[in-house]
């Protein structure tokens, strides 16, 4: 039997009507848990591009001159390679460096206009055997030195020790949107329970004439519904502001290197607030549909 | 119309509601249930509208074995059936004519239908003037009546009436009497559970007495006792 939007809507707003002040606690806490979803994602994603360049173990980066020869760059090459205490060499080029700049940069047009390949350097990255501090700092001064290299640099402990503290503080905040996102579930569940609860004597009289058990629950399901939708909207409007803003406080890229980046760029949101709307979409649903299974019993 | 077969019913902890139930209703008859309370009235009727399901035996609504039917089949058989309580189970928030409506509207019925059944169904139980009411405003005969338009609106083949009269005096029973013979004598088959010894002894109409869950009589044009 097709069941009447019009029913549907006017039955649900009325539910929300009038179990406002629990509707709107429960559309919150959605909120709040779903904004902690998405900062975290958004932390990671920050702290993964930031540290890009010192993933899979890359301890040191040997920069070349942007005008260092064929031969010079090939010598520090085979040096490298030559090492026995180092395990690993990857040569960006110059091409490279321009196509990963791009992509971290994709959203900044006027950073992209200000670079081209010659102005970026060439480099080798390099991953030693043994990653011990000491032992980094030694390779690096050894490379530091070496005709038509302009620069080393190393992954310091400041790099680790932020990878460290990210990768801890996104995982905490993903457990503290975990149960806040089963509060809001159990919310939702006792909302529309009260909702019932407070039409139990329409639900009986339903029951009574003959109403199906969906034309009974669908209102009710609609409602929790909405609740997580209305908490997932919420949510990504937060995380819309709280982008540009953080992009405006923290201090840009060429003043801290180890910041550059550590926003994620405008399109690299858009995954984030999807995953965020449909884990609101899921919650509302799953708690209606636990209340209207539960304690609707047809 | 209406065929129990054996039917017992047994509730938790020995309670034997029913016991052994043998009746055979036909179309349009107007049959009385009397005895004290607890001897099985209400368990009788609630069987019928499968609120409740049989622990024993069959139960034939309209040639269905309602037993066998698919829980999701149990609206449409309710359709069929309207059903009148002591209580009157009215929704205070609506009003007179909201309340009858609703039934419709619970079972999908069209907006066209509703507006022009439920004029329809207030004019025949006499309260035309009183649509836009609330219960509260009304006396317990009026909601009665009210409750007794819900249910026949939608034209079931049945009526199944809970002590009916057991919260009115003999003069308001005696009107809503009336309406419920009005509404058999349109064909449709009409059981009411009653302690109103008046009301039986005066319409003499078929009498079934249960004592303790048995049925110890079957009497047409019987009397209470």
């Amino acid at each position: 039997m097709a069941i009447k939007l019009e029913y549907v809507a006017r039955e649900t707003g009325t539910n929300l009507k009038r179990n406002f002040t629990i509707t709107l606690a429960t559309v919150m806490t959605v909120a709040v848990s779903l904004a902690l979803v998405g900062a975290s994602l958004m932390a990671q994603q920050g702290v993964e591009r930031a540290t890009k360049r010192w993933q899979g173990g890359i301890e040191f980066i040997v920069f070349l001159n942007p005008g260092a020869s064929e031969e010079q760059a090939q010598a520090v090459g085979a040096d490298l390679e030559a090492n026995p205490q180092i395990e690993k060499v990857d040569f960006v080029d110059k091409n490279e460096a321009y196509t990963e700049f791009r992509e971290l940069f994709r959203d900044s047009p006027e950073m992209i206009e200000a670079v081209t390949p010659d102005i970026l350097p060439a480099s080798y990255r390099v991953e030693p055997i043994d990653k011990s501090a000491d032992i980094v700092t030694a390779l690096s001064e050894q490379y530091k030195t070496k005709p038509g290299v302009s620069e080393v640099v190393s992954a310091t402990e400041t790099i680790r020790l932020v990878q460290r503290f990210s990768e801890f503080l996104t995982k905490g905040i993903l457990v503290v949107a975990v149960f806040l996102l089963g509060a809001s579930g159990l919310l939702i569940l006792n909302t529309i329970r009260m909702a019932m609860f407070a039409r139990r004597r329409e639900i009986e009289v339903m029951k009574l004439v003959g109403a199906t058990n969906w034309f009974i629950r669908v209102p009710f399901m609609v409602e929790g519904l909405i609740q997580g939708v209305i908490g997932a909207v919420l949510a990504i409007g937060t995380l819309a502001i709280a982008r540009p803003a953080l992009e405006g406080w923290l201090p840009p890229g060429d003043q801290i290197p180890l910041l550059a980046g550590v926003v994620p760029q405008s399109s690299d949101m858009f995954p984030i607030y999807l995953l965020v709307g449909l884990v609101g979409c899921l919650v509302g649903a799953s708690g209606a549909g636990v209340a209207v299974t539960r304690f609707l019993d047809v | 119309m209406i065929r129990l077969e054996n039917v017992s019913k047994a509730y938790k902890g020995d309670t034997v509601a029913l016991r052994d139930a043998n009746v055979n209703v036909d179309k349009g008859e107007f049959v009385f249930l009397v005895g004290a309370s607890g001897s099985g009235k209400s368990t009788f009727l609630r069987l019928l509208n499968r609120e409740e399901v049989p622990s024993t035996g069959q139960i034939f609504v309209a040639g269905k074995d309602i037993g066998e039917l698919s829980s999701w089949k149990v609206p449409y058989l309710r359709r069929n059936i309207g059903s009148v309580f002591q209580d009157f189970k009215l929704l205070t928030n609506k009003n007179v004519s909201e309340n009858v409506a609703f039934a419709l509207e619970a079972i999908g019925r069209p907006k066209h239908v509703i507006q022009s059944q439920v004029p329809a169904i207030l004019e025949l139980v006499g309260l035309s003037s009183k649509a836009g009411n609330f219960p509260h405003e009304l006396s317990g005969g009026e909601q009665q009546r009210v409750s007794i338009a819900r249910a026949f609106v939608n034209r079931p083949l049945i009526l199944l009436a809970d002590e009916p009269t057991g919260n009115l005096d003999p003069a308001t029973s005696v009107g809503i009497m009336r309406l419920l013979e009005r509404i058999n004598k349109t064909g449709t088959t009409v059981l009411m559970a009653t302690h109103d010894r008046g009301i039986v002894d005066t319409m003499r109409r078929r009498v079934i007495e249960l004592d303790r869950g048995s049925i110890i009589r079957d009497q047409a044009r019987g009397v209470y006792e």
